[in-house]
């Protein structure tokens, strides 16, 4: 499906972009992107496909909006009953809520539901009218930060088995690498989409590349066969738009910078010497920054630190494939 | 008990109840404008509003004279005399109390949270269920309190409806000015029991009013 909306309040924006399958739209706070769910509902004036034009009442799509509005003096069934009208009210609402899984739970209030369970009768309450399209307004603000990815996964499964196309808004980057399309807008407009392997590895500018989580990026001089970083040639294959003498950047994700072994022969190209200026566990895995000529981002796996036994202060040599490094068009900053 | 106590007091009844009824029909829909709309002139609107909390009920009681007074522009536009008599109490009580019940509705509607609307818009609703399936439910504790209040405030009103009723027993004598003439006329034992009424009809409704509040912010608390 294709959208393209025009808004000019509350904020001036304009967007043209696909819904395919489960579509996440990324973006920072203040773009505009509830302002463009909204205004797909109905609810803020706009003009565009589709649905341009209709009241919110009398446009086939299930707004869950981030606080997923609730009934808060209705129980689930009766919750998810009111979009219904004619005889078997009751029955239609429990055989919605038995298809999100919450067959136990009819008789509660929603403050008497968490957060994922909340979400789903809100998605029961959006099915009973039978929508076109899903729009989630940040579905993971809701849930609780320690169950949030699997409660998350569940709710995504669940729209996929209804094969609704969805779209859903989203600053979270945990959100985005469930999605089957990715579109990512910035200040009142799009900036790139499509199936996120591609948006992940091959942001099309800074900005995108920033909101998907590069920690390293620096601004290059294009060079016959790479480009230069703080008078480092790196070798990569250059993109048919860069010609030698552009100013570029260059990102590389910190958990693809490789720390060279030394027992094998090492790599011939692109391997930066310097010092291990800081290294803290993450989680399972392990962040350091690495001062050389370039000052760099690492994040190590359990396994390599395991093998390699690092410490802060210790010299080290650092390689960055050509395969990871990734050149956007751009003035510096 | 004397019998003008309780005829006294079945006109307060009377007069407090049309009041309370008539600013129902119109506080509610300001309420709603003053919380929701924004016009040219809205702050304005609402100090005027907002008046009758400040001014000294003699001089509200002395406009409401002269705007209904035989001289007055009511009669010459309408031609009802109401100065002294049961309409002119309820019209000045109306006035009198409008910033209490607008200010309590005002706030049950801004209790209310708009994602709550436009979700049943977007499930299909035309405005008149979004009303009665979803506004109305959630604010008529808010509503009701309101009411109650200006209902309470009414009873105890002396000054504006000793200047546009007068004080003829029977007919526009309301009770707390029954009360004063009681006192003028040193009769105090009767004064005590009358005014022993009131205190117990005010408590019992300002305990209502407070019961409201709380199962208002109840509904409050489960839409977080």
């Amino acid at each position: 499906m294709e959208v393209h909306y025009r808004i000019r309040k509350p904020i001036a924006l304009e967007a043209r972009f696909h819904i395919q399958g489960f579509t996440v739209l990324l973006g920072e706070s203040g773009v505009g992107k509830t302002t463009l769910l909204k205004a797909l509902a109905g609810l803020v004036p706009a003009e565009g496909r589709p649905y341009g034009g209709l009241p919110p009442e009398r446009r086939p799509v299930g707004y869950l909006p981030q606080d997923l509005a609730l009934f808060p003096h209705m129980t689930a069934w009766e919750n998810v009953a009111f979009p219904l009208a004619g005889g078997n009210r009751k029955a239609r609402a429990l055989a919605l809520l038995e298809r999100v899984g919450l067959e136990e739970h009819v008789h509660k209030r929603p403050n008497q539901l968490s957060g994922g369970q909340k979400q789903r009768v809100a998605l029961a309450r959006a099915l009973a009218r039978n929508p076109e399209i899903l729009l989630l307004d940040e579905p993971t603000s809701a849930l609780d930060p320690l169950t949030k990815d699997q409660v998350l996964g569940e709710l995504v499964e669940l729209i996929r088995r209804e094969g609704i196309p969805t779209l859903a808004v989203s600053h979270d980057p945990i959100l985005a690498r469930m999605a089957d399309w990715l579109v990512v807008m910035g200040s009142g407009t799009i900036l790139q989409e499509g199936p996120p392997e591609e948006v992940y590895s091959a942001p099309s500018q800074l900005l995108v590349a920033r909101l998907l989580g590069y920690e390293n990026l620096f601004p290059a001089c294009i060079e016959p066969g790479g480009v230069e970083v703080n008078r480092v040639h790196l070798r990569l294959s250059l993109p048919p738009w860069a010609q030698p003498g552009d100013t570029a950047w260059v990102g590389i994700r910190a958990e693809e910078v490789i720390v060279v072994r030394q027992d094998p022969p090492p790599p011939l190209e692109n391997i930066l010497e310097g010092v291990l200026v800081s290294l803290h566990p993450e989680g399972l895995a392990y962040r350091g920054v690495f001062q050389g000529s370039i000052r760099l981002q690492i994040l190590l796996p359990r396994h390599v630190q395991a093998r390699l036994n690092l410490h802060p202060g210790q010299r080290l040599q650092v390689v960055l494939k050509p395969h990871y490094l990734h050149l956007m068009p751009g003035q510096m900053d | 008990m004397d019998p003008s106590f309780w005829i006294a007091l079945r006109l307060s009844l009377e007069v407090a109840l049309l009041a309370s009824f008539l600013l129902l029909l119109v506080g509610v829909p300001l309420a709603w404008l003053l919380a929701f709309r924004r016009f040219p002139g809205k702050s304005i609107l609402e100090a005027i509003f907002l008046l009758p909390l400040v001014l000294p009920p003699t001089v509200l009681g002395f406009y409401v004279l002269l705007f209904l007074g035989p001289e007055g522009p009511w009669v010459r536009i309408t031609g009802l005399s109401w100065a002294f008599r049961f309409e002119g109490l309820v019209f000045a009580s109306v006035l009198f109390s409008l910033p209490f019940a607008l200010t309590a509705y005002r706030e049950a509607f801004l209790a209310l949270d708009r994602n709550l609307l436009d979700v049943a818009r977007t499930l299909g609703s035309p405005w008149w269920k979004v009303w009665s399936k979803v506004v109305f439910p959630l604010v008529w504790p808010g509503l009701l309190s309101g009411t109650l209040l200006a209902f309470a405030h009414t009873l105890g009103e002396f000054g504006v409806v000793l200047m546009v009723g007068g004080s003829i027993p029977g007919k526009t004598q309301m009770v707390s000015i029954y009360i004063y003439d009681l006192v003028q006329a040193l009769r105090f034992e009767e004064a005590a029991r009358a005014s022993l009424v009131l205190l117990g009809l005010s408590l019992a409704l300002l305990v209502l009013v407070r019961l409201l509040e709380a199962k208002g912010r109840a509904w409050k608390s489960t839409t977080a």
